[in-house]
């Protein structure tokens, strides 16, 4: 199963950067990204190419941060896709933790990068709805 | 001008006579514990010939009436206490004290004594504005006005516009506040259209609780127009009315017959001189239930050997410069460090460093406590972090009433201490 990495950082300038420079020195590419705010602090969650090499790289650095499971979820780029695939989710109790769109031009199809609580049950289910997920290859060379 | 012309003014032989008598009755008294009554087991009160003897005998701690508690200290059956008094405990035992109904009497008077030193009359109206409940500050006052006659409206701290509703409505003219809080509480004026000079009738504030500067009691002074008296106590020596300012406001008038007074090196535990700096130490006189016998209160000042221009005999000590210990006091709470480490390492999500800083907010004192986020329980939420915050800003709250600012910061961004943690940063006066 694919994951991101999710960072804590205190919301001040040049917290981000710092990040962003630890991975471009080691040739790491961003595939996503998202912030969470929370004021004074927030969270930093990151789709790399190399995730277990980023995450050793900020740990040596002295971040504090977590692998976190995602699922990409392939969905068609047009209106009511989202809806239909929150109506599957939500209709076999699966609650989103947390979720971003990263591409909306990815092959014609828009992207979801979605959090959830019950990661086994969240795979067969969309499967038997249908709707595609990407593989981790696919996740990091988004 | 005085409450008891006889004894305020009794000269210093006659004093001193008066307080060999009550020691020796003290150390009598203090043997029916069972604290005292092994560790003064071998003092026979008839070798106590003055009153200096008393350099002989053991200091008392706050930690040995936490290592007694509940009742090491008592001298007195439960039946005859009618009252205690306890500080938090989250360190382990609270230090409790017990009150006699003799005892609580003793107590009331020498407030009441406090109070008309400075003119404070039957046809007075008094505001206590300071905390009631385990906190001796405000119940202490409260029976000390009662026996005074004045009318007293046992209103407590917070709730900024009704206090001025009160003040103005009932034409108060005596008030009893933290000195933060009487500068927080005079911001509150403006809006509600109520000029403190003007529309108010107050001429005296007791002060105390908390230590604050000469400018702070000045601009006091200045932005109400009225007189504002030092008050020192701590609840081991039943709270207000240890030691108490006069019309002179030179220095605090200790009542030498409750309480013997010394000042010793903190560090060799020598008994220093009149006018030397050093750590108050006090012996109860008067107390049935509980008497302590050269009890080490940490707080740093100094016996000011001078003869006071009021004509009472009572040495005076001089403002409490600071502690000897590292307690905090915070809005007149009494906090010490570990009690607020204890009660954020009680938490396991919780790095292990951190550091606690105390900074003035609209004049009142704020606690932020800043902690290191743990990478090894870090799951990578939000969610789970602001939860932690929420978690401990109420424990500290429920534990310490103090209403801290809780927050997050990066591993490793806090300063690594090297040797003795230096954990707090007292920015109040910065």
């Amino acid at each position: 199963m694919a994951y991101q990495l999710s960072i804590f950082v205190e919301n001040s300038p040049g917290k981000l950067e710092r990040i962003t420079k630890i991975l471009a020195d080691e040739k790491l590419n961003v595939r996503g990204i998202c912030l969470a705010s929370a004021g004074e602090f927030g969270i930093v969650k990151i789709i790399v190419d190399d995730p277990d090499k980023a995450y050793d790289k900020l740990k040596e650095s002295s971040f504090t941060v977590s692998k976190r499971n995602i699922i990409a979820v392939r969905i068609d780029d047009k209106p009511g896709s989202l809806c239909n695939l929150l109506t599957i989710l939500s209709s076999n109790k699966i609650n989103i933790e947390d979720c971003y769109g990263v591409s909306v031009a990815y092959n014609n199809s828009a992207l979801m990068i979605v959090e959830v609580e019950k990661y086994p049950d969240v795979e067969s289910v969309l499967k038997k709805n249908n709707i595609e997920t990407l593989t981790d290859k696919e996740v990091y060379s988004i | 001008m005085y409450w008891e012309k006889d004894i305020e003014t009794l000269s210093f032989e006659k004093l001193k006579e008066y307080q060999l008598i009550k020691l020796k009755e003290t150390i009598f008294q203090s043997k029916k514990s069972e604290y005292y009554g092994k560790k003064l087991k071998d003092i026979d009160s008839s070798s106590i010939n003055s009153i200096s003897d008393i350099s002989n005998l053991p200091f008392t701690t706050k930690q040995d009436m936490r290592d007694n508690f509940p009742y090491g200290f008592l001298t007195v059956p439960l039946d005859d206490v009618v009252r205690l008094h306890s500080s938090s405990g989250t360190t382990g035992n609270p230090t409790v004290v017990y009150h006699s109904k003799q005892d609580l009497d003793e107590w009331t008077n020498l407030v009441a004594r406090c109070m008309y030193m400075v003119g404070v009359r039957k046809s007075d109206v008094f505001q206590n504005i300071m905390g009631y409940g385990l906190f001796t500050g405000g119940i202490g006052f409260h029976y000390g006005a009662e026996k005074l006659g004045v009318l007293t409206i046992p209103i407590g701290p917070g709730n900024s516009k009704r206090q001025i509703w009160f003040l103005k409505e009932f034409q108060v003219t005596t008030i009893h506040i933290l000195p933060s809080y009487a500068l927080r509480l005079y911001t509150f004026f403006e809006e509600l259209g109520v000029d403190p000079k003007k529309d108010l009738k107050l001429k005296t504030a007791f002060i105390g609780s908390e230590p604050h500067s000469e400018e702070i009691r000045k601009k006091i002074e200045l932005l109400y127009g009225l007189k504002a008296y030092n008050s020192y106590g701590l609840s081991e020596m039943n709270g207000p009315g240890v030691a108490f300012e006069c019309q002179y406001q030179d220095g605090l008038h200790v009542w030498e017959d409750n309480f013997y007074i010394e000042i010793i090196d903190p560090d060799t535990g020598k008994v220093l001189p009149d006018g030397e700096e050093g750590e108050l130490v006090i012996t109860t006189l008067k107390r049935d239930a509980m008497p302590l016998i050269r009890y080490r209160t940490k707080d740093l000042t100094k016996i000011i050997p001078e003869k006071c221009k009021c004509g009472r005999t009572h040495r005076r000590i001089d403002r409490i410069k600071g502690r000897s210990d590292d307690m905090l006091i915070i809005n007149g709470v009494n906090i010490f460090p570990v009690q607020i480490e204890k009660t954020i390492m009680k938490v396991p999500e919780v790095g292990d460093n951190y550091i606690i800083e105390l900074k003035k907010e609209n004049f009142m004192d704020k606690v932020f406590v800043k902690i290191e986020i743990n990478e090894n329980t870090f799951h990578g939420t939000l969610n789970e972090i602001e939860k932690l915050q929420k978690k401990i800003t109420e424990e500290l709250k429920s534990e310490l009433g103090i209403n801290p600012v809780v927050k997050f910061v990066e591993s490793g961004s806090l300063p690594q201490s090297e040797g003795k943690a230096v954990r707090v940063y007292d920015l109040r006066n910065k």
